[in-house]
């Protein structure tokens, strides 16, 4: 794949005197400076790439052309103050009208001193915290489709820009995915000023930084790369920046797409970046120099690199008392491998390896399945399927009918096919527990993969029984220690073994004992946090 | 792209099918399976081999479904295991006639208990246990015992508490009050030439009329392999004491000073051999210490004074080392076999005068000067101090 390099579009023509730099705008500052734009687009640019006429017709023939069947472009002629005439264009539903009205339109049109050049005439008039002047069409349309405002004024070869944008958005909500029980709960929404802006809150330090990249052919979705200068490594930084920027596609419509973009092994099931809603886990990883992926349109933001572990930390491990969150992941652990292993374990043993049951629950299991027409595994798989499948059912249903659906997948599950002589008891203990154990794991991408392995298990332990339990799990191992989310090792530090880091993953040791950052990428800005700050009365308090 | 069917890769994926084409040869549907609890095996008059096995009868463990439960509503205790029997050359020619008449594959892997029929024992039992050490299924753990009916005779027994005789024997074993030999205890002990064997025998308990149960009783004991002996209740508690197994004990005596009996529970019993050779004299000294609690008093005796104590703990002592030389005189001098444990003690510490004795072991044993040493300590007299009932006048202090 041949990577084609961006070019920078956006000549920094900003207009000295703006107004008032309200948070908005400091925002927009820190927006890295090279606003680059996805050279895919570029063919449409070329023929667009004129210089704007100093001829008024011209240039709305120009934009007419270009928006040519495009009913939400609203083109407003005017005079100002009474004399010079201006176009204004902007696209409907993106931009506050009422706004264009107060600060635009009626100061302009009731300008009476004219005298001044149209530039000053402006910045002094027009009350917009930030106008600026675009001199091509290409910027001229740039500006359109993000929601400003853009006016061309006759007699002037250039046109100004002003950010009148408003759109309507969804509320910040808690992150349904990842609810807490203590912890913040803002969720990330889908849009992606909202979402730096709660990043930017969380990490006032200018060392945060955010990148720009237009990506997608259509679409021209903005796709953050948010970092924190001095604590990410430069390599990261660059890698993830080159995966983004070779992404060549019509549209992009959830961080997903992305995710899918710069994976390192796109055929695996485990996922390789670390999808998230809450603005709070986003900042502690950025903390400890992973890089941030935000995706207009998209709540989940995704994080990289990440490794096996991180699937299996919720972020209440750390809001926490530290022994409770150690037990918490310990449980995860625990559950993690019955959810993968104990289908195929009640496989295994049931057909090959009778004599490893206790005698008395073999002798309550030949009982409860002397009724039973199938074999083990097919009575495994039948029920795993109808429980995925009722999984699935409630997931995508109306809430309404979801709960309706659960109900009768409950009793089908749970009681009925029993009854009917269909699956054994213990086989529905083992559907349940197998269940609940999926969902211990925070993350559901993970906890889907898990789920889904689950099957070829099941076979393998039907087929080889405990041989073929060990055979998946061998596989699986080689699997997970072959991956690698962008160059560091999905076990680590597990495999390739760092004893120093283990207590934030076998353990969640107390927060001043994390004096280290995880360091994946090299003894790179090592200390987060001064020594010694276990707390104790002698130091400080009542004294 | 990468071409994902490279032909090293075809060649990678093709080399694992025959993987699978090995698999399910052995896998067997947990409800094809006639689970197997307990095997009896005996003499028949014609001197076949008879085997005798209590299967697991799922037809008796109630209905699966909303039921569930296994003591199945009607309390058909007895349909919970089936009875099954047949005869053949060896143990397993019996087995495959048995299959013949078992619509499931039988199933040792669950064969907790193996009952010898003494008949079968008196003949010798080495060459009929090769079948449970080699063949893979049998469980190495489960419990020997020798019956002295016919082994089916015990299978047929309906035990009160427990679904099975098998499980009624294995309970009983665990309780520890009779000796629990496991099939591997028992072939260590016959890989031993020097050594005998002692097995717990089970007995058709019919104290209560119109009912069986099942009870562990004394021990029988083998030299070579061969039934010679039995060795009753009481001189059982002895070989208790000596092989270091006294577990949960109880030991009554009279006390001297008063009439009537007090009775102990031993915690803690240790037992410890220290062989000697002085001037070519074979000597045993055996040291057993032992807690006990008092757990009856019949006497008006004050179990608080230490004096009475102090004679209840050498009279107790005395008591022990009694029982234990009695048993001491009959594995010594009539059965002259060793299943204590001496040759194994002597052979360790005296590794070039056990060679000399090594061939003719059993002379040498009978002929061991054992001394026993108790120490025995009581260590709580009780909840109630006083005797209960007595006049306070009348107790003895």
């Amino acid at each position: 794949m041949k990577i084609r390099r961006p070019k920078p579009l956006v000549s920094k023509v900003k207009l000295k005197e703006t107004l008032n730099p309200n948070q908005q705008e400091k925002e927009n500052n820190e927006v890295h400076a090279d606003n680059t734009v996805n050279a895919n687009s570029s063919n449409k640019r070329k023929e667009n790439g004129d210089i704007v006429s100093s001829d008024l017709s011209k240039n709305e023939e120009k934009i007419r052309s270009i928006y040519k069947n495009c009913s939400d472009v609203i083109y407003r002629t005017f005079y100002i103050g009474n004399k010079t005439k201006a176009l204004l264009i902007y696209i409907e539903g993106l931009s506050n009208e009422q706004e264009i009205e107060e600060s635009v339109l009626s100061p302009l049109m009731n300008e009476r001193n004219m005298g001044t050049e149209i530039q000053s005439l402006m910045t002094k008039t027009v009350s917009a915290p930030n106008i600026k002047e675009v001199s091509t069409y290409i910027d001229c349309v740039n500006e359109l489709s993000v929601g400003k405002t853009v006016i061309f004024v006759s007699q002037n070869s250039s046109a100004f820009s002003v950010s009148l944008t408003k759109w309507e958005k969804r509320a910040i909500e808690q992150p349904e995915s990842e609810s807490v029980v203590r912890g913040p709960r803002e969720g990330f929404i889908e849009d992606i000023t909202v979402n730096t802006s709660l990043l930017r809150r969380r990490i006032r330090s200018p060392k945060l930084k955010m990148v720009r990249y237009l990506v997608g052919k259509y679409s021209e979705t903005s796709v953050v790369i948010a970092y924190v200068d001095g604590l990410a490594s430069e390599d990261l930084i660059e890698e993830v920046k080159r995966r983004v920027k070779r992404i060549d596609i019509d549209g992009i419509l959830d961080s997903g797409t992305v995710e899918e973009f710069i994976e390192d092994h796109p055929y695996s099931p485990f996922p390789q970046t670390l999808a998230t809603e809450r603005p709070d886990v986003v900042t502690a990883n950025l903390l400890e120099g992973r890089v941030a992926i935000l995706v207009e349109g998209s709540p989940f933001s995704l994080i990289a690199p990440i490794t096996f572990y991180s699937l299996l930390q919720a972020s209440e491990d750390y809001y926490g008392r530290f022994l409770i969150g150690t037990a918490l992941r310990w449980l995860r652990y625990i559950f993690l491998v019955i959810s993968l292993l104990l289908p195929s374990l009640y496989v295994a043993v049931l057909t090959f390896h009778q004599e490893m049951i206790p005698t008395s629950l073999v002798i309550s299991i030949i009982g409860s399945r002397e009724q039973v027409p199938f074999p083990a595994i097919v009575e495994v798989l039948i029920m795993e399927i109808t429980f995925e499948a009722l999984r699935e059912a409630g997931l995508r249903l109306p809430k309404q009918v979801g709960s309706a659906v659960s109900i009768v997948g409950a009793l089908v599950i749970g009681d009925a096919a029993v009854s009917a002589g269909i699956v054994s008891p213990p086989m529905v203990i083992v559907v349940a527990i197998t269940g609940v154990a999926s969902f211990t794991i925070p993350r559901y991408s993970a906890a889907i993969a898990l789920r889904m392995l689950r099957f070829p298990i099941v076979i393998l332990a039907g087929i080889l029984g405990l041989l073929g339990v060990m055979l998946g799990i061998i596989l699986i191992i080689v699997h997970l220690a072959s991956l690698r989310s962008f160059g560091v090792p999905y076990l680590s530090p597990m495999a390739p073994m760092q004893a120093n880091e283990m207590k934030d993953v076998l353990i969640r040791a107390p927060l001043w004992k994390l004096n280290k950052r995880p360091h994946f990428t090299g003894d790179y800005n090592e200390y987060r946090q001064a020594p010694n700050q276990k707390p104790n009365p002698s130091k400080g308090g009542d004294g | 792209m990468r071409n994902y069917f490279k032909p090293g890769r075809l060649l990678l994926l093709i080399c694992t099918f025959p993987f699978l084409l090995s698999g399910c040869w052995d896998r067997i549907e947990i409800n094809d399976m006639a689970i197997i609890v307990a095997t009896g095996i005996d003499l028949t008059d014609e001197g076949e081999v008879e085997l005798s096995v209590q299967i697991v009868n799922p037809q008796g463990l109630g209905s699966s479904g909303s039921g569930g439960g296994q003591l199945g509503g009607s309390g058909s205790v007895g349909t919970m295991v089936s009875l099954e029997k047949a005869t053949g050359k060896t143990i397993y020619d019996a087995r495959s006639k048995l299959q013949e008449k078992v619509p499931r594959s039988l199933f040792l892997g669950h064969n907790r208990v193996i009952l010898i029929g003494e008949r079968l024992a008196k003949q010798g039992i080495k060459q009929h246990v090769d079948f449970f050490a080699r063949h893979p299924f049998p469980r190495i753990k489960a419990y020997v015992f020798v019956t002295k009916d016919k082994p089916i005779e015990l299978l047929q027994v309906n035990p009160d508490l427990e679904r099975s005789t098998a499980e009624a024997a294995r309970e009983l074993a665990d309780q520890k009050f009779g000796l629990d030999v496991t099939l591997k205890d028992l072939l260590q002990m016959l890989a031993d030439d020097t050594r005998g064997a002692a097995l717990p025998y089970l007995l058709v308990d019919k104290e209560i009329p119109g009912k069986v149960g099942l009870k562990v009783n004394g021990s029988a004991i083998f030299s070579d392999g061969k039934l010679i002996g039995e060795l009753d209740d009481e001189r059982n508690r002895g070989l208790f004491w000596l092989i270091n197994k006294v577990d949960q004990a109880s030991v009554t005596i009279e006390p001297e000073a008063a009439a009537g009996y007090i009775s102990f529970s031993i915690i803690n019993a240790k037992t410890k051999m220290k062989p000697t050779i002085n001037n070519g004299k074979w000597k045993m000294t055996i040291d057993i210490q032992a807690d006990d609690d008092i757990v009856e008093n019949n006497t008006y005796l004050d179990v608080m004074s230490p004096a009475i104590l102090k004679k209840l703990e050498g009279q107790l002592e005395e008591t022990i080392r009694h029982q234990i030389y009695d048993t001491l005189e009959v594995i010594q001098k009539d059965f002259k076999t060793d299943v204590l444990g001496f040759d194994e003690a002597f052979h360790s510490h005296y590794p070039k005068e056990w060679a000399t004795v090594k061939d003719n072991w059993t002379d040498t044993f009978s002929e061991v000067d054992v001394e026993v040493n108790t120490k025995i300590s009581i260590s709580r007299p009780g909840r109630s101090t006083t005797p209960q009932g007595v006049p306070k006048d009348k107790v003895i202090e």
